[in-house]
């Protein structure tokens, strides 16, 4: 595991020029735009990076000497959801940093400690997106889940589009859940964000477990 | 002790079948032609392509079975795959510390040296030669009690060949029970490292034999049509038609030369094996 952790980093770190490039926008949008911004930004940055270690190993036919290495299949998508976990709460740290760096500079009087719950809730946010990511680099590899990305995407916002529509029609239901949220205190939208997400990662931990061991190399 | 049983692998029309063993201390090649299946056979002991039928076995365990703890003693290199490109010796250098507990970084180093491999440069920058000789070297340098090798001198020069064969030869005698499995289709490697070899013929072994009975027992009978004809076949292995008449290929090199006076015998070696038990008649 250790040696994996250390493999992806050393991967990712390989790309100096580009990680600079990416810290530098985020920087410079972090600086020029007001408010969290640029911990997302980080944050999501951090996981897609973690993401394209995937990339790494299946280019040049990389995974079949990979897997003569002493770990199990299992090992290796673990160690995937768990070293997105470190680089998109890693990024994350970062981003809060210059994030209260910039407010302290700036003076905009807002309320680190009050806004905290909303910015930890980026981490699992993030996160999901990157775990469902996984399953799908793994089963079709790095240029057919390109566009299976797409395609989930487009039936997401397809999905989306129509609920807009189907209850902009008839009465809100919605508008009553939110509320309900709304009134919630930020802890335990915290608690519930968490939960949701870690729950849907472990469906696709579970998925990328599948998937890993029908594969052949 | 690797043991695969009545291993079955379909991919389309072709068919792997074959059953083999390798016992402990031995270095067993496999011969063959391009896509007779050697790779595919590598790939099934390594465990990372699963049998239609059959079982392969590491130490009495499915290959595919194997722990992170049990790999550990196993050394592999493949002729199409290794690390990334994008790593650099000193990269490589510290996942394998992590990654083996008995990993010998001294001599790791030492032979990186010795082997003229830059330890800055982007493995992407190394020649091909550079690129098998690392393959070999991170194989053998974590103390693995097996290695299993695919065509571990393929496209390389007689130097780096000699070299990597060098290392084999080092490695084998740092520890009497260590193994190596090696397939490879260029015989000059297998017959000066193997103690026996397998030949693999679309898919099937069609033949085992000691390496040094192949050299001593085996031998190509040049003969014209009259004699052919008048020859006894018993212990002809497989028959090519020539301008001059016939090349037999014979597992009994001495019967032909007690009974047959005159015939040109010459000393059989593996590309003639691997000529004659595939592409003659």
């Amino acid at each position: 595991m250790f040696g994996l952790i250390e493999k992806d980093l050393r991967l990712t770190f390989a790309r100096k020029q580009t990680l600079l490039i990416f810290f530098i926008m985020a920087l410079v949008m972090g600086i020029s735009m007001d408010g969290s911004f640029i911990v997302g930004y980080l944050t999501m940055l951090a996981a897609v990076i973690s993401i394209g270690t995937i990339s790494y190993d299946e280019y040049d036919n990389g995974f079949a000497f990979l897997m003569t290495l002493p770990f199990g299949r299992k090992t290796y998508v673990r160690e995937k959801y768990l070293f997105c976990l470190i680089m998109s709460t890693a990024a994350w740290c970062i981003g809060a940093v210059l994030y209260f760096i910039g407010n302290t500079v700036r003076r905009s009087g807002v309320n680190m400690v009050e806004e905290l719950p909303m910015l930890i809730a980026l981490i699992p946010v993030m996160y999901l997106s990157s775990a469902l990511m996984i399953p799908i680099q793994l089963k079709y590899g790095s240029e057919k889940s390109r566009i299976a990305l797409f395609i989930l995407f487009g039936c997401i916002a397809v999905l989306i589009f129509g609920a807009k529509t189907f209850f902009s029609s008839m009465e809100n239901p919605i508008t009553e859940l939110i509320q309900t949220i709304e009134n919630l205190s930020p802890t335990v939208i915290l608690l519930t964000v968490i939960t949701v997400c870690a729950l849907a990662s472990g469906v696709s931990y579970m998925l990328s477990i599948r998937i890993m061991g029908k594969k052949e190399f | 002790m690797v043991k695969v049983d009545k291993l079955v692998k379909n991919y389309g029309d072709f068919r792997l079948d074959i059953s083999m063993e390798i016992p402990d201390g031995t270095v067993t090649g496999i011969a063959g032609k391009n896509g007779a299946g050697k790779s595919t056979t590598i790939k099934a002991i390594l465990g990372l392509i699963k049998p239609d039928e059959g079982h392969v076995t590491i130490n009495g365990k499915e290959a595919s079975m194997l722990t992170g703890k049990e790999k550990e003693s196993i050394g592999a290199a493949l002729s199409d795959s290794g690390f990334s490109s994008y790593l650099r010796i000193e990269d490589v250098i510290c996942i394998l510390r992590k990654m083996y507990p008995t990993f010998d970084e001294d001599f790791f180093r030492k032979n990186c040296v010795l082997q003229r491999l830059a330890f800055d440069k982007r493995i992407k920058d190394f020649s091909t030669g550079m690129r098998a000789k690392l393959r070999v070297l991170a194989a053998i340098s974590h103390k693995s009690e097996l290695l299993i090798m695919d065509e571990p001198t393929a496209g390389l020069d007689v130097e780096a060949r000699n070299e990597i064969l060098d290392m084999f030869r080092q490695y084998l005698l740092d520890n009497e029970k260590r193994s190596i499995l090696l397939s490879s289709h260029i015989s000059s490697d297998l017959e000066g490292l193997c103690d026996d070899i397998y030949l693999i013929h679309d898919g099937k072994i069609v033949l085992h034999e000691d390496t040094d009975t192949i050299l001593s027992n085996y031998a190509v009978l040049k003969i014209d049509d009259d004699t052919y004809e008048k020859l006894d076949k018993s212990y002809i292995l497989g028959t090519k038609k020539e301008h001059f008449g016939y090349a037999c290929f014979t597992s009994e090199k001495q019967f032909y030369a007690e009974n047959y006076q005159g015939i040109v015998i010459e000393k059989g070696n593996i590309d003639d094996l691997i000529l004659m038990m595939t592409g003659g008649r």
